[in-house]
């Protein structure tokens, strides 16, 4: 179970953050970004084509440090099949963060970096006594990648670029309530992810100046828990024989993407991003917890996620109003992983369509980049029959509806 | 700088605080509770133990509380329902006829049960009755009562010259005033004279008393009896233009009481204490002789069975239920009283199926929805129903559904029940009444 709550967390993460495609992968990791749609793949706009691409690293001309913080604001609703009392989550937010600095000879070709990004990481905190309580009342999964990146301009047009990515820091929380003859218990799985490595790399092509084309490619990366805590609250004596785990194992796979992006610029002061993604999500089949006792007469949980790769497009732009003043507008259309009948509470998904704003201001080197998001999931609905057929009872039928709100602010200094 | 951070700001903040606002999905109209066809301002319940709460052996305040019929009340209420009267024990007198508790397990898992004696009157027909409540109500729920009582002058009116106990019912005294020779019938009449909506779920007993007795005491009521009878409920149910729900009756050889002493755990007990025991039961033969026979799978054990299985008995070498031979003192076989065998099962099955044709044909000449709890109980005996991500089975005591009496539902198998109920209305009624979250009742209830 902790294995599948924290698979399912992970697509949490990513529908709290709403940024990206899907699943539990964050692209909120450019403010700059974030207000054109998430585009970045075939832009060399800042420090932030670390994560984009770092292929287009060395064709950013300069260098410097940015920092910036997200707030996810995620709303939901759900009603149980058959039922007609609405469940509200006990609200909570999330900061995602994004960090980058950049360094390379002024007129080099290279250009090298480190990027810190928070690509996975959700909460949801349903309402007390809700109808799924059996599956999931609380999810929290963080995680923080480290990225030392390089990047080479081959020539002025064409350029190359690869990251290291550590997952430097990951942990998961997973609470769910345990159905006894006559009351609940509760269990918490809590555990710290194993550091793991993985890659980031991607070529950009910059023809003239008015287009450019870039390919990225992100490598999938297992997050590995081990020997994380289980506690059992609530468990009345005569059952607490059949509740003895106090450590359990899991591994979520953080799934790879490949991006290609194009970018249009008109003029000096128009910039448009159009980017397309694949994650291959279909990677993701079950979550499985090892348990070092029993839970309940078994040792293991297993539940079936059967994921199927997702597309996302996403289409955005900036202008150039004053020297100083840049605005942002943007819009995204990701398509769930998750099949029909295999909605979960950590991952209420659905294919969502996003639209953002955004503007920066520089003030000589410093700037202050402010972006905000919309993004609408839209209303799904797993039956029983479904859940029945595919043999998924362990998560509840009903309608989800989910909407997130993610301003952001970043501040970069240029030097 | 500042000035400009905060001009750009407070818009911004002001933005963020609506659209947060406007965040929050609405769902609630997607699922507003409709009655459809069916008008739910008077809803009557006729019907058994089954439609009385009775649960745990017994009938007691929460089990009335959490009576099907009441949570179908409860339910139309968001749907235009009214109020529903039940003739509920008081506080002080909770414990209603007594029932029985589970106070632990043996070292081998057998459950230990103890008995909760009643304390609202009428523990026998000799003793003091139960209060009253003759105001009009609406749970019409008798347990004990047979489709065959309908009719029964007296049937709440309790004689003592001579002792009317075969055709006495105490639960049905009670909610009768005093002296009246009143008819089930007859009340249900009179309730009926103001209903808009009813569920019936009657005749269970015309096989039960049969089947738990393993075909030694009751008697299957005769078809041609049950559908006449059957279909004078329904047509007095339905004078006044009322709605309403029928049940079929279950077969009774998928719950509990039947299915949790297996001859085949019995014999491996036998035979690990020796291994030229085998299990040996008494039946009817023909001709209505008793005859003694080794044990198949196939003969069913009653749950009461498992407290004389393996007991001595003075006189006999063999423990209740084992032996060597079908000769005169080769075995100490189990009494008929507790095997239900396969010629009895089929008597049962017989009557069931019977019983239902009546039942469904009378409910679709009235145009009546139809909860099928026969194809309903044999769905979950074979593979369980999981409510909300909770898995409940037939099992006897770890399934959540079956009380300790392995007859009568818990409070989660009466949700269930309700719900099945309320989907067979809003299909037949285009209605949309909600339903419970069943995991909000509770299965069995365990020593603290």
């Amino acid at each position: 179970m902790n294995l599948k709550s924290l698979l399912l967390a992970g697509g949490a993460l990513l529908s709290g953050t709403a940024a990206s495609a899907g699943g539990y992968q964050v692209t909120l990791a450019g403010q700059k970004n974030n207000g054109m749609g998430g585009v970045g793949v075939g832009l060399s706009l800042d420090q932030a084509a670390m994560f984009y691409n770092p292929g287009a690293l060395a064709m950013v001309k300069d260098r410097g440090v940015q920092v910036g913080v997200n707030l996810t604001l995620a709303r939901n609703a759900f009603v149980a099949e058959g039922g007609n009392q609405q469940r509200e989550l006990r609200n909570s937010y999330t900061t995602p963060l994004n960090f980058y600095a950049g360094f390379g000879p002024a007129e080099g070709k290279f250009r090298a970096g480190i990027a810190v990004y928070t690509p996975f990481g959700s909460k949801l905190q349903y309402a007390d006594g809700w109808e799924g309580r059996t599956s999931l009342t609380d999810i929290d999964l963080k995680s923080v990648f480290v990225q030392p990146t390089i990047s080479y301009a081959i020539t002025d047009q064409l350029s190359v670029g690869a990251g290291l990515v550590v997952l430097a820091y990951g942990a998961v929380n997973l609470q769910r309530d345990i159905a006894l003859p006559d009351s609940y218990g509760h269990i918490e799985l809590d555990g710290k992810a194993d550091t793991k490595f993985g890659f980031n790399a991607g070529i950009f092509f910059k023809p003239s100046d008015k287009l450019s084309l870039g390919i990225n490619y992100r490598s999938k990366i297992d997050a590995v828990v081990k020997d994380g805590d289980v506690t059992f609250s609530g468990i009345p004596a005569s059952f607490s024989s059949r509740f003895q785990a106090t450590k359990f194992n899991a591994t979520l796979p953080l799934i790879a993407t490949t991006s290609i992006g194009l970018g249009i610029m008109p003029n000096e002061k128009l910039t448009i991003g159009f980017d397309a993604s694949l994650a291959q999500w279909s990677k993701y089949r079950v979550l499985r917890f090892d348990f070092d006792q029993q839970i309940n007469g078994s040792t293991s949980s297993e539940s079936k996620r059967f994921y199927e790769d997702a597309l996302t497009f996403r289409l955005g732009g900036q202008y150039k109003l004053t020297e100083g003043l840049t605005v942002r507008a943007g819009g995204a259309y990701d398509q769930t992983p998750v099949r029909d009948g295999y909605v979960t509470p950590e991952t209420p998904d659905n294919d969502r369509l996003s639209g953002t704003l955004g503007a920066s201001y520089t003030f000589g080197k410093f700037g202050v980049d402010l972006s905000a998001q919309y993004v609408g999931i839209m209303k799904r609905t797993v039956t029983q029959t479904e859940l029945l057929n595919n043999g998924t009872t362990d998560r509840i039928a009903g309608t989800y509806k989910t909407n997130i709100v993610i301003p952001g602010i970043g501040l970069n200094y240029a030097f | 700088m500042n000035t400009f951070l905060f001009r750009k700001f407070t818009p911004l903040a002001a933005l963020l605080g609506l659209g947060i606002t406007a965040c929050q999905p609405d769902l609630e109209d997607d699922f507003k509770p409709n009655k459809g066809s069916a008008d739910f301002s008077r809803y009557i319940a006729v019907g058994n133990s089954l439609t009385a709460g009775y649960g745990d052996n017994g009938l007691y305040l929460e089990g009335q509380l959490n009576s099907y019929p009441n949570l179908l009340a409860q339910q139309f209420r968001t749907a235009g329902g009214g109020e529903f009267v039940q003739p509920l024990f008081t506080e002080a007198q909770s414990n209603g006829s007594g029932y029985l508790r589970l106070t632990g397990f043996t070292a081998a898992g057998t459950p230990i049960t103890a008995s909760v004696p009643g304390n609202a009157g009428r523990l026998t027909p000799g003793s003091a009755p139960y209060t009253k409540v003759t105001t009009p109500i609406n749970n019409l729920g008798v347990p004990g009562i047979r489709l065959a009582d309908i009719h029964t002058a007296g049937y709440g009116n309790v004689q003592t010259t001579p002792l009317n106990a075969a055709t006495f019912n105490p639960f049905f005294e009670r909610i009768t005033p005093d002296g009246s020779n009143q008819t089930y019938f007859q009340r249900v009449k009179a309730e009926a004279a103001t209903a808009t909506f009813f569920s019936s779920w009657l005749g269970n007993n015309d096989v039960l008393g049969y089947a738990t007795t393993g075909g030694v005491g009751g008697i299957i009521t005769r078809t041609d009896s049950f559908t006449l009878k059957n279909n004078r409920i329904i047509n007095v149910l339905t004078a006044n233009g009322a709605k309403g729900v029928v049940a079929t009756l279950p077969d009774v050889t998928n719950i509990p009481f039947f299915t949790t002493v297996r001859v085949a755990d019995i014999r491996a007990r036998f035979k690990a204490a020796n291994s030229a025991l085998d299990v040996y039961i008494q039946t009817t033969g023909t001709a209505g002789a008793q005859v003694v026979r080794l044990a198949t799978d196939a003969d069913l054990l009653t749950l009461p069975s498992s407290a004389v299985i393996g007991t001595t008995t003075t006189g006999s070498p063999f423990p209740v239920g084992a032996g060597v031979g079908t000769g005169v003192g080769q075995s100490n076989p189990v009494p008929n009283q507790f095997v239900l065998d396969a010629t009895e099962q089929t008597a049962v099955r017989t009557a069931t199926t019977a019983f239902n044709n009546a039942i469904v044909t009378k409910a679709n000449e009235k145009n009546l929805a139809i909860f099928d709890s026969n194809a309903f109980f044999a769905r979950v005996a074979t593979s369980g129903i999981t409510t909300n991500g909770v898995t409940n089975t037939a099992a006897f005591i770890s399934g959540n559904l079956f009380s300790l009496d392995g007859v009568h539902p818990t409070p989660r198998g009466y949700a269930v029940i309700a719900n099945e109920m309320i989907r067979a209305i809003n299909s037949k009624y285009n209605a949309s009444v909600p339903t419970v979250n069943p995991n909000d009742y509770r299965g069995v209830r365990f020593p603290q």
